[in-house]
């Protein structure tokens, strides 16, 4: 009986949400951030829930509210959407070997994003085979259920909640970095990813200081790779 | 909303939709299969941890950044790692990490 509740799917939905549950840090003000804009925008709530419920993807969606207020042509509106949200194409591949194969990946995917991403690629490995349909499930919907409710409390009182704590908004989102911070740490013990880690670090950061953060994250992770088989060159030359 | 820009949301989300589930699933299928691969591409696997690092990157930038924001971003990037560094775990490292960055935030606001 014991082993029979161990295995359980439902057990190992709660594990994924107990653990997605620092994602939330940075999903909730982004949403609340989105659901504002996205009136101020000329949206109204049904709507902007049904952007967050159907993209799902946090930048592109504010670049896309923004677009249609500006009034841009609306091809131009979604290739610009897509090209921002290009880089999900590589991190399907990633976690192909990691998850099982079933017939609902088809639209459980619609959960991967950049953080669902990055903490599954860190605790999928971590955990027995039978427990990552059921951990990946239950951290995606609890990411994509909240991220959907947050639009919809943005766009109903995001400005009252706000005013009245008005630094919830910046100390919440600092939960993101500090998890990424966790996940890449243990592979600061090799001097080649070292070196790769902190360049694409530095160019993320520097490329999101000068206001390019929608393409920050595929050109700095080229720089991290150019870095990490630079390194390996090196070493190369070195031995020979 | 118009029809057009209905139309515009559902593109925006298949697009995406598919950029997520078609090459996760060419993978799958490709990797033990007879005629594809036997192991995941040496570089796929490089570039998966350095995308989480270019996540963090992009993160590290403080809401509203100013020399206190820089600061407590610093020290609590710190305090996370030294946290982490005790219990390597990912719950404890997080909390102690916005908590010490929040306390920083609230002492310069008062």
């Amino acid at each position: 009986m014991s082993q029979l509740a161990s295995h359980s799917p439902v057990r190992h939905a709660l594990k994924g949400v107990r653990e997605a549950i620092p994602l939330l840090g940075g999903y909730i003000p982004v949403s609340l951030s989105f659901g504002l804009v996205a009136t101020q925008a000329g949206f109204s709530t049904w709507e902007a829930a049904a952007i967050s419920l159907l993209i799902y993807a946090g930048a592109s969606q504010f670049l896309f509210v923004g677009m249609v207020a500006a009034g841009s042509p609306l091809w131009l509106v979604v290739a610009m959407t897509l090209l921002i949200n290009v880089r999900h194409v590589v991190y399907g591949p990633n976690l192909a070997a990691l998850l099982p194969r079933s017939r609902h990946w088809p639209w459980l995917m619609h959960g991967l994003t950049d953080q669902v991403f990055a903490l599954a690629l860190t605790r999928l490995p971590q955990l027995p085979t039978p427990e990552r349909f059921g951990w990946f499930l239950g951290a995606s919907l609890l990411a994509w259920g909240v991220w959907i409710v947050g639009t919809v409390v943005g766009a109903t009182a995001g400005e009252t909640l706000t005013q009245r704590w008005p630094l919830l908004g910046e100390i919440m989102p600092f939960a993101l970095p500090a998890l990424f911070l966790t996940m890449i740490a243990p592979r600061y013990t090799d001097k080649r990813w070292a070196v790769a880690l902190s360049c694409t670090i530095l160019s993320a950061l520097l490329l999101t200081l000068y206001g390019w953060s929608n393409v920050a994250i595929p050109l700095a992770a080229g720089c991290g790779a150019l870095c990490f088989y630079t390194v390996k060159l090196q070493t190369r030359r070195r031995s020979s | 909303m118009s029809t057009s820009l209905w139309l515009a949301i559902f593109a925006s989300a298949l697009g995406t939709l598919l950029m997520r589930v078609v090459p996760f699933l060419w993978m799958q299928r490709r990797l033990n299969s007879e005629t594809g691969l036997n192991n995941m591409p040496q570089w796929l696997g490089i570039l998966g941890p350095l995308m989480i690092a270019a996540v963090l990157g992009v993160s590290i930038m403080p809401v509203n950044p100013s020399a206190i924001s820089w600061l407590a971003t610093a020290i609590g990037l710190f305090v996370t790692l030294l946290v982490w560094w005790r219990v390597r775990s990912l719950g404890w490292p997080v909390a102690a990490g916005v908590a010490v960055y929040g306390v920083v935030q609230v002492i310069a606001y008062i």
